[in-house]
């Protein structure tokens, strides 16, 4: 098992090896390569997938290791943890990455570095799902850089665009600051343990080798970690930038895997989380939720309404994990992968319609412009209708897969907020609510002005056409599985996933933090959670009908003039439109702050560290000349001298006897006897 | 043990000796219609040597001929390090279809290198020392008619003749003091007879002269950059590892008999037979070799030469670990050797392949190199960052064990010269690097080089970049062959 989960990631790793290096040569620009090797991935885990739903056991852990590093006191070992949480992972992973491959074949056709982008892809996929199988935070640290720098490079793989190299580099360096929490965290929790292992980490943590205050830092500083990758307030900046790259990239990484790293990570330290860690991450996450759902509603490009809309959801699944939904937290990570990949592609299919329409007409207008668009339903069908049923799915629209994982989270955290003796909890759940309306209400907002109404644009319009096969046919396959029943069988209940499979199987680890304090860290009773999750169901419909309604009432029926709305809304609608004005106050004061330090820094270094370096290499220079000048002239001095001497013995002669080695072996017995002179004295 | 019961522990030496008759009459038979026949014969001798060296790790530690040599894991370390190292020399020489001669020696020099390294007594470490510097003489001036070589022949053959006999003269006055020529019957005499100090020092410091000439330590290195240079390239790269490291298997043996001495049999510790201050000799005489090494270095325009005093330095580094006297040291200095071979032979093959295709070995050669030949010129690179001890490759891996076991051995100034020698050698190891991408030049065709040389160069970079990440099984052998063995 854990052989096959060893080959899933490498196969795309040496995909990544043969493209980089003949990608060029191959036929067809070795797209096949990356394609068969995350193909065969997805063969891979589908074996191991069924093999897991026919064990049918909550419990099933698998692990194996390797002594990487043994330093008598310091060891590190390697290794891999399968369990049913990273087997799903695994699944996720690679249908999405593999449904990425083959939409790219269109979507990249004829760019000229075609096999370049395969590469990175494959480097990608070979990277997360190496951060999926390690069972050390070591080897997932690695990995998680290595993902930041895949999503660095196909972020900026238009880099002649200045946009597109200044968002992957915005990107890269918000990660870094979330990283560096991740990275003392991971100190902390080495220093304190002396383990990298999962396991050794919940056996250390459950035997108190680190609680308290430190064990809240340290969940605390590796969420950080998580805020950077899972786009999290305030480290959200990256992520809608991130949409400059090619649109199946955003599909990939910033939809439905990388993103989720972020995620996946807060869930493979649940164990060891502390209840003020987890209203930490619960209240990071469910303030992200609401915060990037009111600017979605305002965003004009069709991709940025869905980049923030990927915020707010990564915000809810984080918040579910912080408050104690573990399996809610999960299940909409996968859910949300489905729709929200398949959202970013059902974009891409518009935008490449759209691309392709204004290089016909030569008409120079950004092609992501939901204004430019309009009454596309018809030009473009598949790719309305999967659209459609993915946006019922984000929305939480019973039968959709969204619906459940949603109204999970929400009776989670409702069921959360009633336990805990404080009130101002309440607000968890209220967030919730209150971004699920918001959702509905952009979501609708989007598929109204690009596939209903009037053309925006007659010419384009004209010129739209649905997209290839190598587009719809991902585009369906996602929206299939945007369907409840993938999700609650064995049972067929709509609205409730509680007998299904996944519920069943992806179980809340156990809390080492509990072990060790004697008493669970959210302490939520049965009742109290079957009796919150069937109130969070009706309101969540309530809500997400009223959302839908209000998009339909203002975009559709035109109850309510936009402008006008606008303008009554005024200081909202403008922070909303400009997204709170984040990026103009990081520039204000971290940009700014940081080229002031750098100025001072860079004068220290000109003057005083360059100055010490300076003379230094003057030192270390002089020194060696001189040994080189006493063996130049010394030595060779000598030599010379006698070959001077020996010249009239003839050319041969004296090439032969120059009387150097009489030198040399006068300097080794001379040595010889200087050390027991030095010795006697 | 006797001779004949001796025998079935001295089958790969045995079978290295049989295949030097067979590639004989071989060479006799063939007349050189067969390019192939001979190096083919000559990679598998020493390929079945490797094997059967490998089996012996099994038996543990004896004593063999009557005390004359010894079987220990130790010894089968060293005896498949050195043949590995002579099957890349003879690959590598392929190309330059040598006569049946160059095979024949450089077989014979590895029977010499075995006896080394597991020599137990005064008479064969003088008399294996002598097979392998007597072939090492010729190997050096293979080329008869050119002049370089000819002359380092000669120089070698004098500065070999000259140390040797200082040695003989220093064991002389051991056998004095002692009556015994067997390493551990010294030992032995040494702690009970309590002969005088000095005079144990004056010999002691005698006999480390043919030792220091063999591994190239200050100030018994002369010969080194003349030789080097002189020496057909493959033979430089094979003096440059192979004798070094049976040099330092002898100097391992020699530390843990005549100069130390456990308190309890298996301990990880020696304590010095008489106070001789042996460590603290070492230590400087480490530090002089790497900084002389490294300095003069610094000023070589010719990029064979500069690898001799490099390798003159990399000496010193060795030698830094004898002064913790303990097996973490050697094991140190063990797993350094292998990842020196593989670095070593690397960017010397491509010097030599640099050198046949362009004429010259001065650094100028090398410039703009990076874009006329990439495949060679990043593996020069890597080769070049692994010498100077830049993670994450073998070099650094080797280093951080070597500093680790003097750290532990709380030798702090000894660390802070050993670090102070890797940064200056990284400046001219990156010059190299700087010469060949950061120099633009007038010429950009392609220089191409044989697809088996490529390869070859492969064998060596590959895992000088998988041990910098993943060592371990090198670790575990190194570890597994100082466990036990016959200085215990």
């Amino acid at each position: 098992m854990v052989e096959i989960a060893v080959i899933i990631a490498l196969l795309p790793l040496l995909a990544f090896v043969i493209q980089i290096f003949f990608g060029k040569r191959l036929p067809r620009q070795g797209d096949w390569v990356s394609i068969g090797a995350i193909v065969s991935g997805f063969g891979l885990s589908l074996y191991l997938f069924i093999q897991m739903l026919t064990r049918y056991d909550p419990g099933f852990v698998i692990t194996e290791s390797f002594t990487w590093i043994d330093l008598g006191s310091f060891k590190i070992n390697l290794g891999i943890y399968l369990d049913n949480v990273s087997i799903t992972m695994l699944m996720v992973v690679t249908i999405v990455s593999s449904l990425v491959h083959i939409y790219s074949m269109a979507y990249m056709e004829g760019d000229p570095r075609y096999s370049r982008f395969y590469a990175y892809l494959s480097l990608f996929s070979f990277s997360m799902l190496g951060l999926i199988i390690w069972d050390n935070l070591f080897g997932i640290y690695m990995m998680w850089e290595l993902v930041g720098l895949c999503s660095y490079l196909l972020i900026g793989f238009w880099f002649e665009k200045d946009s597109a190299s200044n968002a992957a580099k915005k990107a890269f360096i918000t990660n870094r600051i979330g990283d560096f929490g991740f990275l003392f965290g991971l100190l902390i929790v080495v220093t304190a343990i002396g383990s990298f292992t999962l396991t050794d980490i919940a056996e250390g943590v459950a035997s108190g080798k680190l609680s308290g205050g430190w064990l809240t830092a340290a969940g605390i500083l590796l969420f950080c970690g998580a805020i950077g990758k899972s786009a999290q307030f305030p480290l959200h900046v990256w992520l809608p930038d991130a949409m400059e790259g090619p649109t199946p990239v955003s599909a990939l990484i910033h939809a439905a895997t990388m993103v989720a790293a972020g995620v996946y990570l807060v869930a493979r330290l649940f164990f060891m989380l502390s209840l003020d860690a987890m209203i930490f991450i619960s209240y990071i996450g469910a303030f992200t939720a609401i915060f990037a759902s009111i600017i979605a509603v305002t965003q004009n490009d069709i991709k940025r309404v869905l980049a923030y809309s990927t915020v707010s959801q990564l915000g809810y699944m984080i918040m579910a994990l912080g408050a104690g939904s573990f399996t809610a937290g999960f299940f909409h990570l996968v859910t949300h992968a489905m729709f929200k990949a398949g959202l970013f592609l059902g974009s891409g299919s518009v935008i490449h319609a759209m691309h392709h329409a204004m290089h016909k007409l030569d008409v120079h207008d950004d092609p992501n412009d939901i204004r430019l668009m309009g009454g596309f339903k018809d030009k473009m069908p598949t790719t309305y209708r999967t659209f459609l049923i993915y946006t019922l799915a984000l929305s939480g629209i019973p039968f959709f897969s969204g619906f459940l994982s949603k109204d999970a989270i929400l009776g989670g955290t409702l069921a959360f907020a009633v336990s805990q003796s404080n009130p101002i909890h309440y607000l968890l759940p209220v967030f919730g609510f209150a971004a699920a309306i918001l959702t509905a209400f952009y979501m609708f907002r989007l598929v109204i002005l690009t596939f209903h109404g009037e053309p925006q644009r007659k010419d384009l319009y004209e010129n739209i056409h649905e997209s290839p096969k190598t587009i719809t046919i991902p585009l369906s396959i996602l929206a299939v599985l945007s369907i409840f029943i993938f999700y609650t069988l064995p049972g067929i209940n709509p609205f409730s996933a509680a007998h299904g499979w996944f519920e069943h199987l992806m179980a809340a680890p156990a809390s080492a933090v509990a072990q060790f304090s004697g008493h669970p860290v959210v302490d939520i009773s049965e009742h109290t959670a079957h009796s919150s999750h069937t109130l969070a169901m009706i309101i969540s419909i309530i809500v997400a009908l009223s959302g839908i309604l209000t998009a339909f009432a203002i975009y559709y029926w035109k109850k309510m003039d936009v402008e006008a709305l606008t303008e009554k809304m005024g200081v909202l609608y403008r922070l909303s439109y400009n997204k709170f004005y984040v990026d103009e106050i990081y520039e204000a004061t971290v940009v700014r702050g940081l080229l002031m330090w750098n100025n001072l820094l860079s004068w220290f270094d000109n003057a005083i560290i360059d100055g010490l370096v300076n003379l230094t290499a003057w030192i270390t220079r002089h020194t060696s000349a001189l040994s080189g000048k006493f063996d130049n002239a010394v030595i060779d001095g000598m030599v010379n001298e006698i070959a001077d001497i020996t010249q009239g013995f003839g050319r041969q002669l004296r090439r032969v006897q120059t009387g150097q080695i009489q030198t040399y072996i006068f300097a080794a017995v001379v040595g010889a006897v200087v050390i027991i002179l030095v010795r006697l004295v | 043990m006797d001779n004949v019961s001796s025998i079935k522990f001295f089958i790969p030496e045995l079978f290295l000796t049989v295949a030097v008759i067979a590639v004989i009459i071989a060479g006799l038979i063939n007349k050189n219609k067969n390019k192939f026949l001979i190096p083919g014969m000559s990679v598998a001798a020493l390929l079945g040597t490797v094997i059967l060296s490998f089996t012996q790790y099994e038996m543990g530690m004896n004593s063999l001929f009557f005390n004359m040599t010894v079987l220990d894991p130790m010894s089968v370390f060293f005896k498949i390090l050195v043949a590995a190292a002579t099957i890349w020399i003879v690959l590598f020489s392929l190309q330059q279809h040598m006569k049946v001669e160059y095979y024949i020696l450089l077989l014979i020099t590895n029977l010499g290198m075995f006896l080394m390294a597991s020599a137990n007594d005064l008479l064969m470490i003088l008399v294996s020392l002598e097979v392998v510097g007597l072939s090492s003489y010729v190997l050096a001036g293979y080329y008869k008619n050119n002049m370089k070589s000819s002359e380092a022949s000669l120089k070698y053959v004098l500065y070999g003749a000259a140390s040797t006999g200082i040695m003989a003269y220093g064991m002389s006055i051991l056998y004095g003091l002692t009556g015994e020529t067997n390493l551990a019957a010294i030992q032995q005499q040494l702690l009970t007879q309590q002969p005088y100090n000095l005079t144990v020092f004056i010999s002691i410091i005698l006999i480390f002269a043919g030792f220091g000439y063999k591994i190239a330590m200050v100030p018994f290195h002369f010969w080194v950059p003349d030789v080097y240079e002189g020496a057909p390239t493959p033979i430089t790269a094979f003096f440059s590892v192979a004798p070094k490291a049976a040099g330092l298997a002898l100097l391992i043996r020699f530390m843990t008999t005549v100069v130390g001495h456990q308190l309890a049999p298996g301990a990880a510790e020696w304590l010095q037979n008489m106070d001789i201050s042996a460590p603290l000799l070492i230590a400087i005489l480490s530090v002089l070799t790497m900084t002389l090494g490294n300095t003069i270095a610094l000023q070589q325009k010719n990029v064979k030469r500069m690898m001799a005093y490099s390798s003159i330095a990399h000496a010193g580094y060795l030698l830094m670990a004898f002064v913790v006297f303990n097996k973490e040291g050697y094991a140190a200095i063990m797993l350094y050797l292998v990842f020196y071979l593989l670095m070593n032979f690397g960017a010397f093959f491509i010097i030599h392949m640099v050198a046949q295709k362009l004429g010259s070995e001065d650094i100028e050669t090398f410039y703009g190199l990076g874009y006329r030949a990439p495949f060679a010129a990043v593996s020069m690179a890597i080769f070049m960052f692994s010498l100077t001890g830049l993670p994450p490759l073998a070099g650094f891996i080797g280093k951080f064990y070597l500093f680790a076991a003097i750290i532990n051995g709380h030798w702090y100034w000894l660390a802070v010269a050993g670090v102070l020698n890797s940064v200056i050698s990284l400046y001219y190891y990156a010059g190299v690097a700087r010469a060949m991408f950061l120099v633009k030049t007038e010429t950009k065709d392609a220089v191409s080089f044989q697809t088996f040389d490529k390869i070859l160069i492969a064998t060596l970079v590959i895992p000088t970049l998988v041990f910098g990440i993943y060592w371990t099984p090198i670790l575990e052998l190194t570890m597994r062959s100082i466990k036990l063995f016959a200085g215990n």
